[in-house]
């Protein structure tokens, strides 16, 4: 059996004000695997992304991280921190500091690590997101895509072995949304687990391992990319779109353009060669 | 303040120690404030205005614009020390009579008021100088080394961070509701600054909220430490302060 390395068991909590955020959530992540969270404005997610990093405590049910109960105790969330890390959307409100190099530098020295330490870590969380030339820079004066990436290095700078971004597309243009998921990519690549939470059904179902549906503060469905969105009504109720891919792929299906058996596709060029197979050209 | 604070990050002495800028910012101010001589004075306007424009690379022009904001304010105070009103229209040099009364300037009363016009002006060159050579973050460093305490330098710096913030948002507003014809008369110019402002009351707690809790999520608790860059120390710069302090203060008895 593949190790989870976070659960959350029937989670449940309600915002002081009364409203339901979640409703008895279950979810288990693979160690190293790529999540994304999907779910209409108002599903859930950032709130339960605050229980992962246990700034919220669930009214009902379990977080568990490597197969132990978090413990709410001052030393079990210091712990729990350390390890799950959260880049939140505005980065305009993660940022404190006036001076990037200070920003990064406050997440480790939390630590209690000797300044020499912290100054590497902070050289290579910079190197990691591409921002040493930003260094000498006020935080004031960087566009938004940078400060998004100095929210990044803030984090690994903590060398977490789970790291959680809350809508990392969120306002950022395609070409930088692209390089951002090609980021995402690099960190996991480096054995990191990685959650992410987005509106956006494509770059979901293209980039991710593992998919979690939410709506109204329950998990809806969940599976690999090619098998979630087979569950085209629970898609719908959540006010979801289908991947391009996934429509066409029905389309073509439904008017023979494609074999009965061809899996769904992960890519634009998967589709192509499943078509020229069908169309005989190569 | 915002051009200010832009040469704080782009003149040309950004890499030299912020403890260094700061000695010889204080303690030229120190020596112009002390000297009865307005030569020293004057040596100070001069070494302050060569020092950020030749030196750190600010405008001749820009340095200019920004003394002339305290101007106006020095000079309608130096102005009540030059003019006095007495019943005796002799002792002034010019003056207007009302009656019985004259109101005029004397001769010693404008040269005193010329010297502390002057004094003023150079204290606040001085204070030019750090602004214009040091980003807020690196004075609070010194700062800290005097040992201030550290809740106020952390506020001093949260501020700093939260001016550009909120700027923004105001900015942001503001259009919106200029797109929507709030600023187009009188009446609505009234009611969209009373809701600009309160908006931004409310935004700036949900702001206090979510910093709480990015801060939490990254092992905050209570205090905010963070790395200081290092800067290399030069004996040899803080040999030429102590001359040119020196020489200064020498002036005085020429
Ligand atoms: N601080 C709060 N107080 C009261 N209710 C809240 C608070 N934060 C969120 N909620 C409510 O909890 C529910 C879940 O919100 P949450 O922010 O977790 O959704 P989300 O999936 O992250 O949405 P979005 O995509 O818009 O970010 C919503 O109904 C929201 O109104
Ligand atoms: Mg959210």
């Amino acid at each position: 059996m593949a190790e989870f390395i976070l659960e959350a068991e029937a989670v449940e909590y309600s915002y002081p004000d009364g409203t339901q955020a979640l409703r008895k959530i279950d979810m288990a992540v693979t160690k190293g695997q790529k999540v994304a969270i999907l779910g209409s404005n108002g599903a859930g997610k950032s709130t339960l992304f605050l229980h992962l990093n246990g700034i919220l405590r669930p009214a009902g049910g379990k977080i568990r991280y490597k197969g132990r109960d978090v413990l709410y105790t001052a030393a079990g969330l210091r712990e729990l921190r350390t390890k799950v890390g959260i880049v939140f959307q505005d980065p305009d409100s993660q940022l404190f500091s006036a001076s990037v190099w200070q920003e990064i530098s406050f997440g480790p020295l939390n630590l209690g690590l000797e300044k020499r330490e912290v100054k590497e870590r902070v050289l290579k969380a910079m190197a990691e997101t591409e921002i040493e030339d930003l260094a000498d820079k006020p935080t004031h004066m960087l566009s938004f895509g940078q400060k998004k990436r100095v929210a990044i290095a803030d984090i690994l700078a903590m060398t977490p072995k789970v790291i959680i971004f809350d809508e990392p597309t969120a306002w950022l243009d395609p070409r930088h949304a692209r390089e951002f998921m090609q980021l995402l990519d690099r960190l996991a690549a480096t054995g990191r687990t990685i959650i992410i939470s987005t509106h956006d059904v494509d770059v979901a179902y293209a980039w991710a391992d593992n998919i979690l549906i939410m709506n109204h503060g329950q998990v809806v469905a969940s599976g690999v990319p090619t098998e979630v969105f087979r569950h085209t009504d629970q898609i719908k109720a959540a006010d979801l779109a289908l991947p391009w891919l996934v429509e066409m792929h029905g389309e073509l299906m439904r008017r023979g353009w494609l074999k009965p058996d061809a899996p769904l596709p992960r890519s634009k060029e998967d589709l192509f060669i499943q078509q020229h197979i069908v169309s005989g050209i190569r | 303040m915002f051009d200010l604070d832009t040469y704080a990050y782009t003149n040309r002495w950004i890499k030299i120690h912020p403890l260094e800028k700061f000695v010889f910012a204080l303690a030229t101010m120190l020596v112009c404030l002390i000297s009865p001589s307005v030569v020293v004075v004057w040596a100070v306007l001069l070494l302050m205005t060569v020092a950020s424009t030749k030196g750190a690379g600010t405008p001749v022009w820009h340095f200019l614009r920004f003394m002339m904001i305290p101007f106006s304010f020095i000079l309608t105070g130096v102005l009540t020390i030059a003019f006095s009103v007495s019943h005796d229209p002799g002792g002034f040099l010019f003056g207007f009579t009302f009656g019985s009364i004259t109101v005029g300037a004397s001769q010693a009363n404008l040269m005193k008021a010329g010297f502390i016009l002057f004094k003023s002006l150079g204290a606040v060159s001085c204070l030019y100088f750090l602004s214009l050579t040091t980003p807020v973050l690196e004075v609070i460093s010194v700062l800290r080394k005097l040992k201030l305490p550290s809740l106020f330098l952390e506020l001093m710096g949260l501020v700093y961070r939260f001016i550009f913030v909120l700027m923004d948002t105001t900015a942001l507003i503001r259009m919106s509701q200029s797109s929507r014809l709030g600023y187009a008369s009188a009446k609505n110019t009234f009611r969209s600054l009373s809701q600009l402002i309160s908006s931004l009351f409310v935004r700036s707690f949900h702001r206090a909220g979510e910093l709480a809790i990015a801060l939490t999520a990254r092992n905050y608790t209570g205090e905010i430490r963070t790395l200081e860059k290092e800067y290399p120390v030069s004996k040899r710069n803080y040999a030429v302060i102590l001359g040119i302090e020196l020489g200064l203060l020498l002036l005085n008895f020429t």
